[in-house]
């Protein structure tokens, strides 16, 4: 069943969406993990998985308002959508149950 | 700048629907990173743009068509590369052929751009023009001197409107520099008027443009001169003492970078040329030793320009000379730009060795040569391949391909193979450019990196070779009717077959030609270093005796003494065969030698002789220490108190004169010039002909003057015993000149120094010519290779029909040995045409050697019989039960 496809980098993208709320647009997503995570974002990165996470329903976008420090260039913000939201669920329940499926003797042994 | 670039970039490929607010992110993070530091906020921008080159966020390539959909185009990709890894072979030798033609191809533009970038650096290089003198004789150029009058320069800014400046220079042998206890022989040095740095705008380091050269005795320094004399310390204000030729000291008042490598005339070190005003005429229009350049203030008609500036200077020396009518009638000016002087001059008097525009267009075609050998293996081993690969385009057709789509998916392998070449080839020419640069012998550049013009021209020929080596196969591959190929019926088209068969045979020709003109270079180079000039120069040593800085009479005769004393001494020894002194060493430049152009006659010929005669000066131990042969008469003596006047001849130049019998003029007198009262000189003796410089020149006219105090000594040390012949050399210099540094050197070194360039052309064109011929090689390997395969079912049958495997390797030499037939059919007349014309470039050539045309047919035929025998025999030697077992 492929019913969600989530990378793993999608993941952490489409969670920062959320984080952001109402102030999620590119840059900012980019500061974000990189704060956050400590870990480098490219642009170029960051802004395909937006734009395929956009063309698969997870996100929705507007269109902000322009300002000097972007060239006049407007912001475009990002929302997860209903879909995204059900996305990043599907995967965390994965998670959770893989979790819970690990046998504490394996977690035991590694604490060795 | 960076920033620009990048955002043309970007703007290219971005989607429009993305591009605004993906701009505007890129403009908030370089707004925030320009706050550290521009030069990082740019670079970051750029990686930022290149980064964000993604598929998702490309373009459309082109609107309407079936690339549109990004899905599709990376499936193509995809198809390709699983295509490329599964068929190892046919991939390794396209890559490895077409990286090393690429890689050659590229290199060797660039050489070609940087002879063709002689003297452009200059602002307007190309309203620079070099003004010299041509002397014609029944409407023939004789001679072509590069050289021309001190005056030409200044009459012809003053008469012409056009010519805004003029400046005049000479160019010095060397000059010998004292600094300190250190001395230096320092050769590149000019002498010029100030307007030198006004026309040429050499970039200054250090000093006044306008004042530099105008005070006598001043010099301007190159920045690596004047580190090597003055250090780390500031140059400015120095003194140089000058020992030799002259006695003078020298000012430095200023400090140029360094002279490019590509210019016709270089220099280290500058000279005002009013530090010489004595002992020079400047007024003189007999006396052409001067570089003239002349500046416009537009582009001119050079035939106009020429038309005009004769007249301008017949008019103004008519009234100087009128009855030595031989200055100006027959003497023309000769007006070039001055970016034409390296690759086009024929004049002699060059300042320098110049390049040779045929060497450059001979590698031009070497380097195209090598490329399309290349695209040439992928279209044949593409289209070979085609039986193998008709399945699959039968298939795609069935399930709805479209020809166009298949076109593309054929191309994109296409474009793989090129790209993965070339990114190998940036490699390979980075790692083979050092000796790149020695093999041609200059620093054409340093690094492919910062050779932004190299890497664009890498980008456009992935493209190029995209479509000159995938389209054919495209066009045939796309082309079968899946009906025919499912049923199994498919076959190579005799169309397809014939067009492998003529690109082989162009491969074959090509390669024969590079292999057979290789040969010939070498011959060619090897003929003139090994042929009979006419003297010996093994074992003689060259010592040259510091100028005596004698001003009094008394001292003169001292100096004169000394350097006899020390003759004498130097060949009490016996491992010193004999000594000599001569004006000017064999071997030298062209341009190392006096000459005039004024009649030479008996004395009371009335017959004009016209031409140049070359001047030697030399003492009587000259002739013994090259071994020059005497064929009449007698050498000078300086016993001889007549021979003050006395002269020897070389044959050239009684064989001008018309004299049958040399023996018959000895006695006779010589003259200079028309008038009876001019001075009469004997004619002593008659020497045999000798090349003194490269054997790309006839012997010269020449006649040679005593001269007992000659400062260019000639010592013939004993064959058997140099080595203690060059030690009495070294004892007896410290006991005479211990203040000077002995430089000694040979003169057979001297004479192949002369080939250097030939050598290098020779060297060169080897190596690319292997690289050529390794790359059909290596194509040819892969298409035997497919068509055995191919044919095993065939070979098999023959095999269990009784057929040897020698019976069967025979059948496909068969095929070679016609396509090689053919090849050299095109090719002999080809190399011939070529060849032939390159070998009357020099005075002595060898004769076509067609026996080495023979060489390179075996060569190629070997190399060829090889490569396809032992793919042949592989599939000879299969069993014919397994390769029949399916059918």
């Amino acid at each position: 069943m492929k019913k969600y496809q989530l990378g793993e980098f999608e993941e952490i993208v489409l969670l920062t969406v959320g984080v952001l709320y109402d102030e999620a647009y590119g840059v900012g997503i980019k500061e974000e993990i990189q704060t956050r995570l400590k870990r480098k974002v490219s642009v170029g990165a960051l802004q395909s998985a937006l734009r395929r996470m956009e063309k698969k329903g997870y996100l929705k976008s507007r269109e902000g308002e322009a300002n000097a420090k972007r060239g006049g260039k407007p912001k475009r913000f990002f929302v997860i959508t209903a879909y995204g939201r059900e996305a990043l669920e599907y995967s965390k329940d994965v998670r959770t149950q893989l979790w819970n499926a690990i046998p504490e003797v394996a977690l035991d042994l590694k604490m060795v | 700048m960076i920033k620009h670039i990048a955002d043309t970039i970007f703007k290219w490929y971005c989607h429009p629907d993305f591009y605004l607010d993906i701009k505007g992110d890129l403009e908030e993070l370089y707004s925030d990173h320009l706050v550290e530091n521009k030069k990082k906020a740019q670079l970051k921008y750029l990686v930022d743009v290149i980064l964000l080159f993604r598929i998702s966020l490309l373009r459309p390539i082109f609107q309407n068509s079936i690339i549109k959909d990004s899905g599709m185009f990376r499936n193509y990709f995809k198809v390709s590369v699983r295509n490329l890894a599964r068929h190892k072979m046919f991939t390794a030798i396209n890559v490895i052929g077409l990286a090393i033609g690429l890689a050659s191809f590229l290199l060797m533009y660039e050489y070609i751009k940087f002879e063709k970038s002689y003297d452009a650096f200059h602002s307007d290089s190309d309203k620079i023009y070099r003004v010299s003198y041509v002397r014609v004789q029944n409407s023939m150029d004789t001679d072509k001197d590069a050289m021309a009058a001190y005056p030409t320069g200044k009459i012809l800014e003053e008469t012409l409107p056009e010519i805004i400046d003029h400046t005049v220079s000479k160019k010095f042998d060397f000059l010998l520099i004292k600094n300190g206890d250190k001395s230096f022989k320092e050769r590149l040095v000019i002498s010029a008027d100030p307007n030198f740095l006004k026309l040429f705008n050499y970039p200054v380091l250090e000093g006044d443009i306008e004042s530099m050269l105008s005070e006598p005795e001043s010099v301007v320094l190159t920045e690596s001169r004047a580190r090597a004399y003055f250090g780390d310390a500031d140059a400015m204000g120095k003194i140089l003492e000058v020992v030799s030729p002259y006695k003078t000291s020298l000012k430095v008042t200023g400090i140029l970078k360094d002279i490019p490598d590509n210019t016709h005339y270089s220099f280290n070190m500058l000279v005002s040329d009013k530090t010489l005003e004595e002992g020079q005429d400047y007024n003189n229009w007999d006396w052409n030793n001067y570089y003239v350049y002349l500046k416009s203030d537009r582009e001119v008609d050079l035939a106009v320009l020429e038309a005009k500036a004769n007249d301008a200077v017949n008019e103004h020396t008519n009234n100087l000379d009128k009855d030595e009518n031989w200055k100006t009638n027959g003497t023309r000016l000769d007006i070039h730009p001055v970016r034409g002087i390296h690759l086009k001059s024929d004049f002699t008097y060059e300042p320098q060795i110049h390049g040779s525009e045929k060497a450059v267009d001979f590698l031009i075609i070497i380097s195209v040569f090598i490329l399309v050998i290349a695209w040439v293996n992928y279209i044949n081993l593409s289209t070979a391949r085609a039986v193998e690969r008709a399945k699959e385009v039968g298939l795609r057709k069935v399930i709805g391909a479209i020809r166009k789509q298949l076109i593309i998916q054929f191309l994109c392998e296409a474009f793989i193979v090129n790209l993965i070449s070339a990114l190998i080839a940036i490699g390979l020419a980075e790692l083979t450019l050092p000796y790149f640069n020695q093999l041609v012998g200059k620093e054409v550049i340093d690094s492919v990196w910062n050779q932004l013009p190299f890497l664009i021209s890498i980008a456009a020929f992935v493209f190029i070779g995209t479509f000159a080596s995938g389209f054919y196969p495209a066009l045939v591959l796309s082309n079968f009717t899946p009906i025919s190929v499912l049923k199994g019926k498919f076959q190579n088209s005799k169309k397809g077959i014939a067009l492998r068969k003529g690109l082989v045979i162009a491969q074959f020709a090509a390669s024969l030609i590079l292999i057979a003109s290789t040969f010939i270079i070498y011959q060619q180079v090897n003929y003139m270093q090994g042929k009979d000039i006419g003297i010996s120069v093994d074992q003689v040593v060259n010592v040259t005796v510091p100028e005596s800085d004698a001003e009094t009479e008394e001292e003169n005769i001292a100096a004169r003494n000394k350097l006899k004393a020390f003759k004498k001494e130097l060949a009490n020894h016996s491992a010193i065969e004999s000594v000599g002194a001569a004006s000017n060493l064999p071997g030298g430049d062209v341009a190392d030698i006096n000459s005039t152009t004024t009649v030479v006659r008996f004395a009371g010929d009335t017959e004009p002789t016209e031409g140049t005669t070359y001047i030697q000066y030399n003492d009587e131990g000259f002739l013994d220490a090259v071994d020059m042969e005497l064929v009449a008469g007698r050498n000078f003596s300086e016993a001889i108190k007549s021979d003050s006047v006395a002269v020897m001849a070389n044959e050239a130049f009684l064989r001008r004169l018309n004299v049958p019998d040399f023996a018959s003029v000895v006695g006779k007198k010589l003259q200079f010039g028309t008038r009876e009262t001019n001075t009469k000189y004997t004619l002593v003796g008659v020497v045999r002909d000798f090349n003194r410089t490269t054997l790309k020149e006839q012997v010269e006219p020449s006649l040679y003057f005593p001269w007992f105090n000659a400062d260019d000594l000639v010592i013939e040390l004993s064959s058997n015993n140099y080595q203690a012949g060059l030690d009495h050399i070294k004892d007896t210099w410290d006991q005479f000149y211990q203040d000077a540094p002995l430089n000694y050197s040979f003169l057979d070194e001297r004479f192949a120094a002369l080939y250097d360039q030939d050598r290098s052309f020779g060297d060169t064109f080897m190596v690319f010519a292997i690289l050529a011929v390794f790359i059909a090689i290596l194509g040819l390997y892969g298409l035997a290779s497919f068509m055995s395969v191919q044919k095993s079912k065939e070979i098999g049958v023959r095999k269990v029909l009784g057929a040897s495997e020698s019976q069967i390797i025979f059948l496909f030499y068969k095929d070679f040995f016609s396509l090689v037939g053919i090849s050299s059919f095109f090719g002999f007349p080809l190399i011939y045409f070529l060849m032939n014309g390159w070998l009357d470039n020099y005075a002595y050539r060898i004769s076509f050697p067609w026996v080495l045309l023979v060489i390179s047919l075996i060569i190629v035929l070997v190399f060829s019989l090889v490569t396809v025998g032992y793919q042949t025999l592989k599939v000879a030697k299969l069993d014919p039960a397994k390769t029949l077992k399916y059918e």
